[in-house]
């Protein structure tokens, strides 16, 4: 287990402030946030090699704030993998290893049998970075700390190495924090995601549940919401009885009128009257030539601006009344619609698919 | 069709301008000759001086090696103690240049301030210094002559004042070794179960090992060359700096010649040791 209880911590200028959040035993958390979010010094913060100035670092149901970090019983595999260039690839694997035959077995895992007498400064970026993790791996390590680990490694390598590490967190059942970029990788892997900016936690949750309820309009963009609109929210659940509070007396979402430019939206959420913003993400939005009847409380007329094809999705932009929407659809379904720029269209929305935050 | 439009005139700027041309070639050709005449002559005024005395009492100086006690004496001398001297340097000073390195304390700025000092300030007064903290009527001087430790005139003394000016060179070369390194090759050895001083000894260490070497031997270098500081605090035994020169005020320039030559061969030795270390650096690892 990993858990943080406002760490703050200093390199430089740069200050991390008040991190609070659990990556319970076993499970595999996500750190994601923007360049210079204060990722890495998140890491390093919980590897010991950056000092916390305030706060308290749980590994294990232990307190381990200021254990040096050889005995936090952890690894850390950096983006770069600062292997150590005056030592082979074999050297380099069994630098912290628990015995030669953990050193070999992670050899052959990662398929670095045959480089093993090499000096590490003439493998590639992908390989030097399958020694990282292999050399991470053969500590046994209770948490392992990642940090951009596959960024240097190229597609294919980069599904291989992943399905391998997958196999071996399955196995052993460690503790993982992992700081990506990148989206998938994130939805792909995570039990638990966090999202930096600035030295700031912006947000914890399931990494579903960020891209699908994003605590602000800055994790929404940042999480590649497409559709993110200011405005004002009216609750209207008086005028609509056939809305139905929760069950949960405590977590009564309320239906609300969500207001922004001349378009207004119809939402559900535990909001405070007045100004907030709206997420509708693309992948909710369907498309249509003709009006439809059906339980959908948005459906709006507008007219194709735009069609940016990349595979199997196209994204379509609408200007709904002024109100840019952007709508991902197949590109097969975008062909069988004939959408072009200028066609008109009617986007079609549940009240369920707008977050209001 | 219509019949192709004439082409727009070239804008002023862009017509070549033959004569303008032929102006700048010239101008370029003129700075040339006036950079190469000032740089030979600058490597002239360096090197002449040198060539001249190597060429005029090398092969004395060679043969006094092998006859002249004394040479012979002075040169072991100053060889012992710059060596002595660099030892103890690299010992006590490789902590501080480590520290300096890494580390991010209230008045590290004013430390290396204050240790590189001893290279700014004209080396007899680093003698006459040395002699205020360590001569005999001093408190510290008295003390360690009561334990039999003698540092004017002695060998001590000499390797005292040689610590003393060329030790600021180590720790500055050292501390440039040590940020070569990224601090997070320590850090991840130190995620694998090192100790500080093991991720030191086995990280740290083994990738500013040339660095350091280097450091040592410019420091040795500056060791053999010292001679304000040591005629101050260390006139016998005279090591060979001093040699020469009082050969040159109490024989004339002909006597002190053979010394002054061999002191610049010996000079060449770590100016080689220097070559040869970063062309290695250069070379690619032969190891697979």
């Amino acid at each position: 287990m990993i858990s943080l209880d406002n760490v703050s911590a200093q390199v430089g200028d740069f200050r991390l402030e008040d991190i609070s959040f659990t990556v319970p035993q076993g499970s595999y958390g996500i750190v994601i946030g923007p360049t210079g979010a204060g990722k890495t010094t998140l890491v390093e913060a919980i590897a010991g090699v950056v000092p916390t100035t305030k706060g308290r670092v749980m590994l294990g149901g232990t307190d381990l704030t200021h254990a040096p970090p050889e005995q936090r019983r952890l690894s850390l595999v950096y983006q770069h993998a600062y292997l150590f260039p005056h030592l082979t690839v074999r050297e380099n694997v069994g630098y912290g290893s628990t015995s030669s035959r953990v050193t070999v077995e992670m050899l052959e895992r990662f398929g670095l049998g045959e480089v093993a007498g090499r000096d590490v400064r003439v493998l590639s970026g992908g390989e030097r970075q399958l020694v990282a993790i292999a050399r991470a791996l053969a500590r046994r390590p209770e948490v392992l700390l990642l940090d951009e680990p596959f960024a240097a490694l190229d597609p294919r390598r980069r599904v291989t190495v992943r399905r391998e590490l997958r196999t071996i967190y399955f196995e052993r059942r460690f503790t993982a924090l992992q700081v990506t970029h990148d989206f998938h990788e994130a939805g792909l892997l995570g039990d638990v995601g966090v999202v930096l900016d600035r030295g700031r936690l912006l947000q914890v949750a399931k990494p579903e549940e960020l891209f699908r309820k994003p605590a602000s309009p800055m994790v929404a963009d940042f999480l590649g919401a497409e559709n993110v609109f200011a405005g004002t929210v009216q609750p209207i659940r008086d005028a609509v009885p056939d809305w139905v509070p929760s069950a949960d007396a405590e977590d009564v979402e309320h239906a609300v009128a969500f207001t922004t430019g001349g378009v207004t939206l119809y939402a559900l959420g535990h909001v405070i009257p007045g100004n907030a913003h709206a997420v509708i993400r693309s992948d909710d939005i369907s498309l249509s030539r003709v009006a439809g009847a059906s339980s959908v409380r948005n459906q709006f007329r507008g007219i194709v601006t735009e069609l940016a094809p990349a595979g199997a999705i196209t994204r379509v932009s609408i200007d709904v009344g002024g109100l840019p929407l952007v709508a991902a659809v197949t590109t097969r379904s975008a062909r069988e619609l004939q959408l072009a720029p200028g066609v008109e269209v009617f986007a079609a929305f549940k009240a369920t698919a707008v977050h209001i935050c | 069709m219509s019949a192709p439009s004439q082409l727009p005139p070239l804008p002023a700027d862009l017509t070549l301008d033959r004569p303008r041309a032929r102006a700048a070639a010239r101008g370029e050709g003129v700075l040339s000759i006036v950079v190469a005449l000032a740089a030979s002559l600058f490597l002239l005024f360096l090197v002449a001086p040198l060539v001249g005395l190597v060429g005029g009492g090398g092969a004395a100086g060679l043969r006094q090696l092998v006859s002249d006690d004394e040479l012979q004496f002075s040169l072991l001398l100053t060889i012992g103690t710059a060596t002595l001297a660099t030892l103890l340097g690299i010992m006590g000073a490789t902590p501080v240049a480590y520290a300096l390195a890494r580390g991010r304390f209230r008045g590290r700025s004013f430390l290396a301030a204050m240790i590189d000092l001893p290279l700014l300030i004209p080396h007899p007064v680093a003698g006459i210094a040395l002699l205020l903290v360590l001569g005999r009527n001093t408190p510290l001087g008295s003390a360690l002559w009561a334990m039999g430790m003698q540092i004017t005139g002695s060998v001590t003394g000499i390797v005292c004042a040689m610590l003393f000016v060329s030790a600021p060179l180590y720790v500055s070369a050292a501390r440039e070794a040590f940020d070569r390194v990224d601090p997070r090759f320590e850090g991840v050895a130190r995620t694998l179960g090192d100790s500080a001083w093991q991720a030191m000894r086995r990280v740290t260490l083994p990738l500013a090992w040339r660095g350091l070497l280097a450091a040592a031997i410019v420091m040795w270098a500056r060791a053999v060359s010292e001679f304000g500081a040591i005629v101050i605090l260390v006139y016998h035994p005279r090591v060979a700096s001093v040699l020469s020169y009082e050969r040159f005020t109490a024989f004339g320039l002909r006597e002190a010649l053979p010394v002054a030559a061999v002191l610049v061969l010996l000079a060449l030795v770590p100016l080689v040791a220097l070559r040869a270390l970063r062309g290695d650096e250069r070379l690619p690892s032969r190891r697979r």
